[in-house]
């Protein structure tokens, strides 16, 4: 064989890599351009006089964007129904709480254990549920979701507090700053968990895992035939998606100086739903945008009270059932369609095997 | 009574049926003879609706219709046996009889065609009990024969009579389905058996990868047999 | 015998009664639509709510309430199927997007509720007032009442499905959708009618319990989460099963509450659950893929 016979073989060879590989695509300036622009906004919004108030709903921002991306995770790419995120949350919560305020730990040390305990709880539940159908997991889940309600209710007290949840958990230090310097610590903290949790969710959704996660998401049968080993799998992307969870836990605890109860209430847990469905149920930055969307319409939506949950009731169930992929691919493929970077050119004489992402959202290929 | 003029259907991405032209008249044993794969069931279900086709029209009495609902389509007196006897597996024999005359009209007479199935398949009387799917592949032919009949059919769209079945229980089915012919029914057969049809068949329609090629009288195709080896091998 | 196991019995007995009339409905949708319903404590406190209107608004008597408050929720359980359901029907995102809009759907009756009426509890009178001294508990005439309708229901539902042309149509639809259609049984309004049917039991569950739950928005929220227990205890889409694991159910929590004190009495039933379904994954009355009704 001669180099001209294998020039278009590497070439078609390049282009199947790239389509089997699409996190080599993702261009490096844009994201790197979004955590230099996140570096330097709060230094800017430290100048304006409402820049404080933005800079605590980032804060909000990142946190809720990190649990809706690892229930999305779950729910959205793993077709695991689990409404155990709240309380998986809470578990993160609660470990470094109970470790600072009784123990009397550093926040910086017992948050550690947030994510560990978090995750242990993830196989606890997902040992005697993840074998079994869709329903199953629904039920099991909310009953864990109770029954770590009524413990933190009705436990003892260096948990339950009295019933209303810790207060006065130590919040992070650092070192003598105070004010408006503290916030800019605490952004800080609060992006690095977000861009590491948005890293490895990134790389876990294109991995073989995630690979063979969308295949049992799409033809369970297929998957199953394929020799992969669906409980196994389940799991570890349960514990993954606790990891972090309970990481978001541990850090919005500190934050606030304590943890309560009412983070059970039913609205929390449809909140997070909503940022899933609304920005993109089993897409990559679906969640992400979706918490945007929540916490930037919160700041409206106050206004109108009660009217809220009726609102936000109705437009879950709409996007659900008339445009069940959510907002993320609309934006996306216009993106592709008007502003997009021109798809590298086909090698000649060969077919650009490439497969037309904008078909198939759920794949979704793009960046954050 | 039907009549297919330029149906189109298939499946996401491929076409199975390129432009059909069909009739059955009143009280006429119509054959679709293909080998496996090349539209036949696909004709039957873009027929009644199961499929819903892409273009063409299916007139029934003179009436379009052609994307019905497939319940409106059996409602209207088209009613289709379908391949694999898709039977109710978790009710009784009796309850799957009596589904088949579901339709509101047909279900105040359904003790007087369960009667004439009786006599037809004297068997399911005596089994009436017993689960559908406890039933061997032959008996559950018959039952869905029988489920056919119990609705006020017009024509009978039958696929594949002897699909998977012993030649033993091939000849009876097809028996039967000579004695439903002789009471009056319009059938409308696909096959790929040449040999099993003959009794039951007074024109044929020739099935080749989704078009019909061939067209004729029974008595006259059927006997030419180099033209059927070429065709069904 | 103890007054404590009288107790427990009365207890677990109207329980069991309770738990299974709700679950009867989530059960008979499961079966014939493959639908989990989470909107079914919803249409719960639609039923009940609709009943407290009638006799707090209307000062019509509840004897008036019960079959309005019925029929109400099973016109709204219907008026969801055709803007929800139907529109996903055979669709493949179907468990996804009901799920999601099921959910979606309790929120916004929790919320219209709140906004309607108030975040206070709501008085909806008994159908029979009294009750009577048995062995020192007191056993009253409501309670007697719902385990009445409770058993007649499930005598009813079972008839239904069993003997009738529309009952008979829904087990064809729940087995084989395709053959159905073919039987020219009409699919989606068969669906339709179940959930309809399934929206008016729990109307007529909330109508009755109302007196004993005390109703307000989150009131649905509980009894949804037993019935949902019930309903796998049973074994998925199963009535016979229903029933049992109503009775079961309410039994064993009824004994935990009265010997062990009312905060184990959730937990313990959880507990109860998650071993059975590591010994009987399919249920009590475990029943495969295909056959539901």
């Amino acid at each position: 064989m001669n180099a001209g016979a294998l020039a278009p073989v590497a070439a078609a060879r390049a282009a199947v890599d790239q389509a089997a590989a699409p996190w080599r695509r993702v261009p490096r300036t844009a994201v790197g351009g979004t955590v230099v622009a996140g570096i330097l906004l709060p230094l800017v919004l430290t100048r304006i006089s409402i820049g404080d108030y933005v800079i605590t709903l980032l804060i909000l921002f990142f946190m809720q964007a990190v649990v809706a991306q690892s229930w999305n995770l779950i729910m959205g790419y793993g077709g695991i129904y689990s409404f155990a995120q709240v309380a998986l949350f809470a578990v993160g919560g609660w470990t470094t709480a109970v470790l600072s305020h009784s123990l009397g730990w550093n926040p910086f040390i017992s948050i550690l254990f947030a994510p560990v305990v978090a995750l242990l709880a993830a196989v606890g539940i997902g040992l005697p549920t993840l074998r079994l159908r869709g329903v199953y997991v629904v039920l099991l889940t909310l009953a864990f979701h109770q029954l770590a309600r009524v413990f933190a209710v009705t436990g003892p007290r260096f948990i339950s507090g009295g019933g209303y949840g810790l207060v006065s958990v130590p919040t992070f230090q650092f070192g003598n700053a105070i004010g408006e310097q503290r916030l800019l610590y605490l952004y800080y903290l609060a992006m690095v968990i977000f861009v590491i949790a948005t890293f490895a969710i990134w790389r876990v959704i294109h991995s073989p895992l995630g690979v063979a996660v969308t295949a049992l998401r799409d033809s369970e049968t297929y998957g199953v035939s394929r020799g992969i080993n669906q409980f196994r799998i389940r799991l570890i992307l349960f514990a993954i998606s606790a990891f972090f969870t309970g990481l978001a836990g541990g850090y919005m605890t500190h934050y606030n100086g304590g943890i309560s109860t009412s983070v059970f209430d039913f609205p929390r847990l449809i909140d997070l739903l909503a940022m899933i469905v609304i920005g993109g149920w089993g897409t990559f930055a679906g969640p992400i945008l979706g918490a945007g969307i929540i916490i930037g319409l919160d700041q409206y939506l106050v206004a109108i009270g009660d009217y809220r949950a009726l609102l936000e009731g109705l437009i879950l169930a709409f996007i659900a059932v008339f445009a069940p992929q959510g907002l993320w691919p609309l934006i996306r493929n216009t993106y592709n369609k008007y502003l997009g970077p021109e798809p590298p050119a086909p090698p000649a004489a060969v077919e650009q095997p490439t497969p037309d992402l904008g078909a198939t959202p759920e794949s979704s290929g793009g960046g954050a | 009574m039907l009549e297919v003029k330029g149906l189109v259907a298939g499946y996401a991405g491929s076409e199975v049926l390129h432009g059909i032209d069909l009739v059955v008249n009143e009280g006429e044993g119509v054959i679709v003879l293909g080998p496996n794969g090349h539209g036949k069931t696909t004709l039957l279900r873009a027929i009644t609706g199961l499929l819903p086709p892409r273009a063409g029209q299916v007139l029934f009495n003179g009436t379009d219709i052609t994307r019905w609902r497939p319940d409106l389509i059996a409602a209207a007196g088209v009613v289709h046996i379908p391949q694999g006897d898709l039977l109710f597996p978790e009710v009784t024999v009796l309850e799957n009889l009596l589904m088949g005359a579901y339709h509101g009209p047909t279900w105040a007479a359904r003790n007087v065609r369960l009667g004439r199935v009786y006599e037809l398949f004297p068997w399911l009387k005596e089994r009436g009990g017993q689960l559908a799917r406890t039933l061997s592949g032959g008996e559950r032919r018959m039952l869905a024969l029988g489920r056919g009949l119990m609705s006020k059919a017009q024509i009978l769209l039958i696929d594949e009579p002897s699909l998977g079945l012993a030649p033993l229980t091939t000849q009876q089915i097809y028996a039967s389905i000579q004695t439903v012919k002789e009471s009056g029914m319009s059938l409308l057969l696909a096959d790929e058996n040449a040999n099993h049809v003959a009794g039951l068949a007074d024109r044929v329609y020739l099935l080749e990868t989704g078009s019909l090629v061939r067209e004729g009288l029974a008595q006259e195709m059927l006997r030419d047999k180099a033209l059927l080896e070429s065709y069904l091998g | 015998m103890s007054t404590q196991f009288v107790q427990a019995v009365w207890g677990g007995v109207l329980f069991g009664s309770v738990y299974g009339l709700m679950a009867l409905g989530l059960t008979l949708v499961w079966g014939a639509v493959r639908l989990l319903n989470l909107a079914h404590g919803a249409i719960f406190i639609v039923g009940a709510y609709a009943a407290y209107w009638v006799v707090a608004f209307l000062h019509l008597p509840i004897l008036i309430a019960l079959p309005f408050g019925v029929l109400f929720a099973g016109a709204f359980a219907y008026a969801m199927h055709l803007v929800f359901i139907r529109p996903v029907i055979g669709k493949p995102g179907f468990d996804n997007s009901t799920l999601v809009a099921t959910v979606g759907i309790s929120i916004a009756v929790s919320a219209a509720a709140l906004l309607i009426f108030n975040p206070e509890y709501k008085v909806v009178p008994p159908v029979l007032s009294g009750s009577t001294i048995v062995a020192g508990v007191q056993i009253t005439y409501q309670g007697l009442l719902v385990i009445v309708t409770s058993l007649a229901l499930f005598g009813l539902v079972y008839a239904f499905l069993s003997y009738t042309r529309q009952g008979m149509a829904i087990r064809a639809v729940s087995q084989q959708t395709e053959a159905a259609s073919l039987m020219s049984i009409p699919v989606v309004q068969t669906y339709g009618l179940v959930i309809a049917i399934s929206g008016a039991l729990a109307g007529l569950a909330g109508v009755l319990l109302a007196p004993t739950f005390f109703l307000n928005p989150q009131s649905g929220f509980n009894p949804m989460i037993q019935a949902l227990i019930v309903t796998i205890f049973g074994g998925l889409g199963s009535i016979r099963g229903a029933l049992v694991a109503g009775f079961v159910l309410g039994i064993f929590e009824s004994f935990v509450e009265v010997f062990y004190g009312v905060s184990w009495a959730q937990p313990g039933v959880f507990i109860l659950i998650i071993l059975m379904l590591i010994v009987r994954p399919n249920g009590l009355f475990g029943i495969g893929e295909v056959r539901r009704l």
